[in-house]
């Protein structure tokens, strides 16, 4: 019933509009008008729905991907998506406390271990992007052997800079030390920054140091900064430095406040053909490639 | 002490003396009304002021022989006794004890060498800037309405002493008091003040 | 609760942000104290041409974000900037300049208004009593120092409780330059809330032990000072 007001609404909104602007053009043409602008106008601008409250760690909001997919969600399907950007250990435990809908971090363990704690109701894959150690070009010289790369950073004692947060790009780092076997508390120019990824990179240009990073954001990053970085890329492209990303909706039977049908909406919005394919467009024509690779279908 | 053609202005007020002895060994009174610029003329005198215009020829007290007693004296936020023995602290004298204790003494003040001086009555208080100004045998003393406050028994406290120091070794009072009655009794060259200036009756 | 509180006080981490947020406190309050007096004993004492700009820049200064002063040493102090050989970015040293910066603004004006008011009277009681001009200063300090106390307590207090500059021209390097402010806002990062809920803790305890300490030196002044 409410729908079809709305639609009725929409209806004769076009139609005054349209007589309004039609009396200046050819009066003929303005029952074919009416037709059409009924038909793109409700497909354009469905009813407003309110606000869909999402968590999500800084790389997607620090390289643009939020800004870019928000008018188009709500364009698509009249949810107002909201998001506050934080680590993934911060966004996990938002969703924990009922704080949000739904939530789109990268921590694949973390993520299911959420879901089988009942606070998520399951975990899609949405799409990928991949780690880089960026520093300076000497001594490390350009590789995709990223034990190289970390051994040689502890043997030679070089600075390195860690985010230390507990995010996703933290827990990526620390899991490879550990693979590794190598302990970096034994490099003393090892530093731990406690902030966000950007904060991070900044601080590994000051220190001519080496830092693992999310291609997405030190692509932004390095595009963006006043004074240019003093920092290459010394490893890249190994399969093992691809970084997932995960949307799960906060699970409605513990929070029974939560929007649940929004987060769903998102979810299938997020995952369709047609967004999968905008999101592996995203960034091309900024920074000459593609910042995430989308992945939405798969078991990654 | 002569004073010649001082000039002093503050806001809108303008002291004027064209001519003034102050003879050394003797206690003056100023007397005049409200506003007539007898303590802008002391203030000028003890160096609080300096001078637009004019000379003050001190006859060879040094500026740290003169002191001067406030309507409201200032009280350090410290105890009675630091506060009398600040002047010799200040000249890096040693205090004698028992000097400090019968001045004290004399003036009922003794109780209360060791409170905290902010916490005298005002009586109290005037009694305590009347010491600590004369502590150190200054040559120039100029009391600034200090007299008017007092209850009787300390005003013969007062007088008492100025004549006490007199008799041993005259030193220049200069007091500016509404009570004429006391002004009289005590002093041997009385000015009067109006509008600025010192007029001749 | 009490286990609670005595793992939390004996974690390293936790133990070095409470160690660095003293240096860095200590330091910067020691440095703007002696700056903001002097400024503010100057700016009372001596009259010249664009004083009252002075103190108008002084006031603005005294309510300048400190992520701003932040910013502004950050950039000094980066290697590219003008201090850069240095190399106090990221150290508790340049944490101490930042404080400061933000702190004697504060210190001054505090110390400004107090003399302004009092001053006077004090200057021409010491002028009747013959003290010279160095006795008069000294004179002038010892007669506020309780305004003096407070004036410290309150830059103190500001410099452990800011977190802009300190995270900025610090860096938050784990073990060296993280304070307790800074250590809450991570945790509040990770969603760690029960540790942040103790350092904050700690840090209301250290305010009220400080003011507690502030009040003690006082009497015990009052009661060395009444012979």
């Amino acid at each position: 019933m409410k729908k079809l007001t709305a639609a009725f609404l929409v209806t004769v909104m076009c139609i005054g509009l349209t007589a309004c602007g039609g009396q200046s053009e050819e009066p003929a043409e303005s029952e074919e008008t009416d037709a059409a602008a009924e038909e793109q106008t409700e497909e354009a601008a469905p009813e407003d729905k309110g606000t869909l409250m999402m968590a999500t760690t800084t790389s997607t909001e620090d390289t643009g991907l939020l800004d870019y997919l928000q008018p188009l969600f709500k364009e698509d399907t009249g949810w107002d998506l909201e998001w506050t950007a934080v680590g993934t250990g911060e966004a996990l435990a938002m969703g924990e406390s009922g704080d949000v809908d739904v939530v789109l971090v990268h921590a694949k363990s973390s993520e299911e271990e959420f879901v089988a704690e009942g606070y998520g109701v399951e975990r899609f894959p949405v799409m990928y992007n991949d780690f880089i150690v960026v520093g300076p070009s000497s001594p490390i010289e350009k590789t995709d052997d990223i034990n190289a790369v970390f051994t040689q950073i502890i043997n030679d004692q070089l600075p390195f800079v860690s985010r230390g947060d507990d995010s996703g790009t933290d827990k990526k780092e620390k899991g490879i030390w550990e693979e590794l076997g190598l302990d970096p508390a034994t490099d003393p120019n090892y530093v731990e920054s406690g902030q966000g990824m950007g904060a991070t990179i900044t601080m590994a240009d000051e220190q001519q140091a080496y830092c693992l990073t999310d291609r997405g954001t030190w692509l932004k990053q390095s595009q963006d900064a006043t004074l240019d970085y003093q920092l290459d890329i010394v490893c890249e492209g190994n399969d093992s430095l691809l970084n997932q990303y995960g949307v799960i909706a906060v699970n409605p039977e513990k929070y029974p406040e939560v929007n649940n049908e929004g987060a769903n909406d998102f979810i299938e919005w997020i995952c369709s053909d047609e967004v999968q394919k905008l999101i592996g467009e995203y960034g091309v024509e900024e920074y000459g490639q593609a910042l995430f690779t989308p992945n939405a279908g798969t078991d990654a | 002490m002569k004073i010649t053609d001082l000039e002093k202005k503050i806001g809108t007020f303008r002291l004027q003396i064209d001519h003034l002895v102050i003879e050394s060994g003797r206690i003056h009174g100023i007397i005049g009304p409200n506003g007539c610029g007898k303590t802008v003329l002391l203030k000028t005198l003890a160096g609080i002021y300096t001078p637009d215009r004019g000379t003050i020829d001190y006859e060879g007290i040094s500026p740290r022989e003169i002191t001067m007693l406030s309507q409201r004296p200032y009280l350090m936020d410290t105890s009675v006794y630091k506060n009398l023995v600040y002047p010799l602290q200040v000249r890096h004298m040693r205090p004698e004890e028992e000097k400090v204790d019968a001045l004290l003494e004399k003036a009922g003040l003794l109780a209360q060498k060791k409170q905290y001086a902010r916490s005298l009555s005002s009586g109290e208080r005037q009694k305590l800037s009347f010491l600590r100004a004369v502590i150190f045998h200054p040559k120039l003393v100029m009391i600034d309405e200090t007299f008017s406050n007092l209850d009787p028994e300390s005003e013969a406290l007062f007088m008492e002493m100025i004549r006490k120091i007199q008799e041993e070794d005259p030193i220049t009072w200069i007091i500016v008091s509404h009570q004429l009655e006391a002004v009289r009794q005590l002093c041997e060259v009385i000015h009067h003040m109006e509008k600025g200036s010192v007029v001749e009756l | 609760m009490l286990e609670w509180l005595k793992s939390v006080v004996s974690d390293p981490d936790i133990l070095s942000a409470v160690r660095v947020t003293f240096t860095m406190a200590v330091c910067s309050t020691g440095i703007a104290s002696v700056l903001g007096i002097t400024f503010g004993l100057m700016l009372e004492r001596f009259r010249f041409p664009g004083k009252k700009i002075v103190i108008r820049l002084n006031r603005t200064l005294m309510g300048s974000p400190p992520v701003v002063v932040g910013l502004i040493v950050y950039l000094l102090l980066m290697r590219r900037g003008p201090l850069g050989p240095l190399s106090l970015l990221f150290t508790i040293q340049g944490m101490v300049i930042a404080q400061t910066m933000i702190i004697t603004p504060i210190i001054c004006g505090m110390i400004y208004s107090y003399l302004r008011r009092s001053a006077p009277s004090i200057r021409e009681f010491a002028v009747t009593m013959g003290a010279t001009r160095w006795q008069t200063t000294r004179l002038i300090i010892r007669e506020l120092r309780k305004e003096i106390y407070f004036c410290m307590v309150t830059g103190f207090g500001r410099s452990i409780s800011e977190v802009g500059a300190v995270m900025l021209v610090g860096g938050n390097i784990r073990g060296r330059t993280r304070t307790m402010t800074t250590t809450i806002s991570l945790l509040k990062s990770q969603g760690i809330f029960t540790e942040g809920v103790a350092l904050g803790i700690l840090l209301l305890l250290m305010a009220f032990v400080l003011q507690w300490i502030c009040d003690m030196l006082q009497r015990e002044e009052m009661e060395h000072e009444n012979y």
